[in-house]
């Protein structure tokens, strides 16, 4: 499914963010990926949803070579993946329901098709009383919640989710981790970046250890 | 939010991109003149066919007094030597009156008995078959004493060189207008997308494709080339009206020439409207293909 081969990264002209990464997800992993702030985690996420290319080294998502890819091959591949981000992204213009449905929409499905899934999974998450809020007037929690949903309304075969529970209370944070384990069992793969050790903890699924760009296992 | 209740999703890209209501009364402008150019260049089209169909219908046989001839009988010579050519529909010999009348300018209202007056003779031929110019001047040379024939062709050439000047200015307007409509709406197209650049990316990142991403923001821009035009041929029509309707009657010049534009015949107003309209989907199609041209390359730059 992911497969990165001797992967470096550095932006610009300065020092290499990440040195030499190898790791691969077979479809149906759970993972964590885990280490201090400024170790590279988010540049590594960054990487595998296609937002950044690294300066050497192979990535393989999907049995294909992301390097070979054209924008449409991005865009095609892309929509097979569900990314939480850390700082949301919600469009503050668009309600809640609007930024939870966008991936749907994106892909050209009618609203009608899609309204009873993304009202039954804003009911799931518990916004379904914000369906029509605007993500300003939400607090932290529940743009958190709005972006999970936005993540994985489309059912994506690989989620990447950036510190998906910093913004919620212990109780929900258990919720959240049961949905993602939830959509494991149905076959999405599953790598999460986090801090929260209680969090990883729960899961019992493996762990990988980002430090000063390099990656280990845990 | 209920099953059946109808729901329209808001717009991907926020609606208030304020450059475009800018762009709106530019472009709106911007149609405008290109409306007065457009006006001018049927007018100056039409000026010219009047002016050479007239010349070329017609030519004036001149006959000066010549000592030692009698001017009468030279110019009944020259209607003789007319009638008898081929293609030649009409004659109108000018009296001395006539002829005095068309000097008065010149020599103003004085008593002009004393001078040797240039006698004319308007000659009308026949377009479809007309006579043969060269031939008839030699004849008229050689026959009529003082005689010379004027095919008006100088001044032709001298009406039709003017009118083209025109033109050229008349359409080099339209090319700047157009440049410069260009230049506008990419101007325009980057603030946008830079203004909307969080909203890009994250369509980007739920997998839309580039063409999408332009279709959300582009369709803006084609109702804004509509509008604009719209706005500049109706102002642009209001003002020839206006000028048609409160200039002097018969004086030529401005006012007459707004008239002939907007209450021509039934089949030449029609046209007159038909290329005047032609100004909202040229600033509509200007208007969309360059913003689409100008989005697809800019997001190419969107990792």
């Amino acid at each position: 499914m992911l497969r990165l081969e001797s992967v470096g990264l550095r932006y610009g002209q300065g020092p290499e963010i990440l040195s030499d990464v190898n790791f691969r997800l077979e479809s149906g992993d759970f993972c964590f990926l885990t280490g201090p702030s400024g170790a590279g985690k988010t540049s590594l996420l960054r990487l595998l949803f296609l937002a950044l290319r690294p300066s050497r080294g192979l990535i393989r998502l999907f049995g294909e070579d992301v390097a070979a890819l054209d924008r449409n091959g991005l865009a095609r591949l892309r929509r097979r993946i569900g990314v939480v981000f850390q700082e949301f992204r919600l469009l503050d213009h668009l309600t809640t329901y609007d930024n939870v449905a966008l991936p749907l929409r994106v892909a050209g499905r009618r609203e009608a098709s899609y309204r009873a899934d993304v009202m039954d999974l804003l009911s799931w998450v518990g916004l379904a009383d914000q369906a029509h809020a605007y993500p300003p007037v939400l607090s932290g929690g529940e743009k958190q919640r709005a972006a999970i949903a936005r993540a994985v309304i489309g059912k994506p075969e690989l989620l990447l989710a950036d510190e998906p529970t910093g913004n919620v209370d212990p109780a929900l944070a258990r919720r959240l981790l049961h949905l993602f384990v939830e959509l494991n069992r149905l076959g999405t793969t599953v790598l999460l970046a986090t801090h929260d050790a209680k969090l990883i903890a729960q899961a019992r699924a493996p762990v990988m250890h980002l430090e000063h760009g390099e990656l280990r296992a845990a | 939010m209920s099953e059946a209740a109808p729901y329209r999703p808001g717009p991907i890209v926020p609606p208030e991109a304020a450059p475009l209501k800018s762009l709106t009364v530019t472009m709106a402008v911007m149609c405008y003149l290109a409306c007065l150019a457009i006006g001018a260049l049927i007018l100056i089209d039409r000026a010219v066919d009047s002016w050479t169909g007239g010349l070329s219908r017609e030519v004036t046989v001149q006959v000066r007094p010549v000592q030692g001839a009698d001017v009468e009988a030279e110019l009944a010579k020259a209607e003789a030597l007319l009638e008898s050519v081929p293609g030649i529909v009409a004659t109108q010999t000018l009296d001395r009156a006539a002829a005095a009348k068309l000097l008065e300018p010149w020599l103003g209202k004085g008593n002009l008995d004393d001078l040797p007056i240039p006698r004319l003779i308007r000659v009308t031929i026949d377009e479809s078959a007309p006579p043969d110019l060269a031939g008839l001047g030699e004849a008229l040379k050689a026959k009529v004493k003082g005689a010379s024939l004027d095919t008006h062709k100088r001044w032709q050439a001298e009406l039709t060189r003017m009118a083209r000047a025109l033109s050229t200015l008349s359409f080099a307007v339209l090319f700047l207008i157009c440049v410069s409509a260009v230049a506008m709406v990419i101007f325009a197209t980057r603030t946008v997308l830079d203004a909307n650049r969080e909203v890009v990316d994250v369509l980007h990142l739920v997998g839309a494709r580039d063409g999408y991403i332009s279709r959300q923001i582009d369709g803006r821009f084609l109702k804004t080339g509509l509008w604009g035009g719209l706005i500049g041929v109706a102002l642009g029509l209001a003002t020839f009206l206006l000028l048609g309707l409160t200039g002097p009657a018969g004086a030529g010049g401005v006012a007459d020439a707004s008239r002939s534009l907007i209450f021509a015949p039934p089949g030449t107003a029609l046209w007159n409207y038909a290329i005047l309209l032609t100004v909202p989907f040229a600033a509509t199609l200007i208007s969309l293909v360059t913003s689409r041209r100008t989005l697809i390359r800019m997001l190419r730059n969107v990792p």
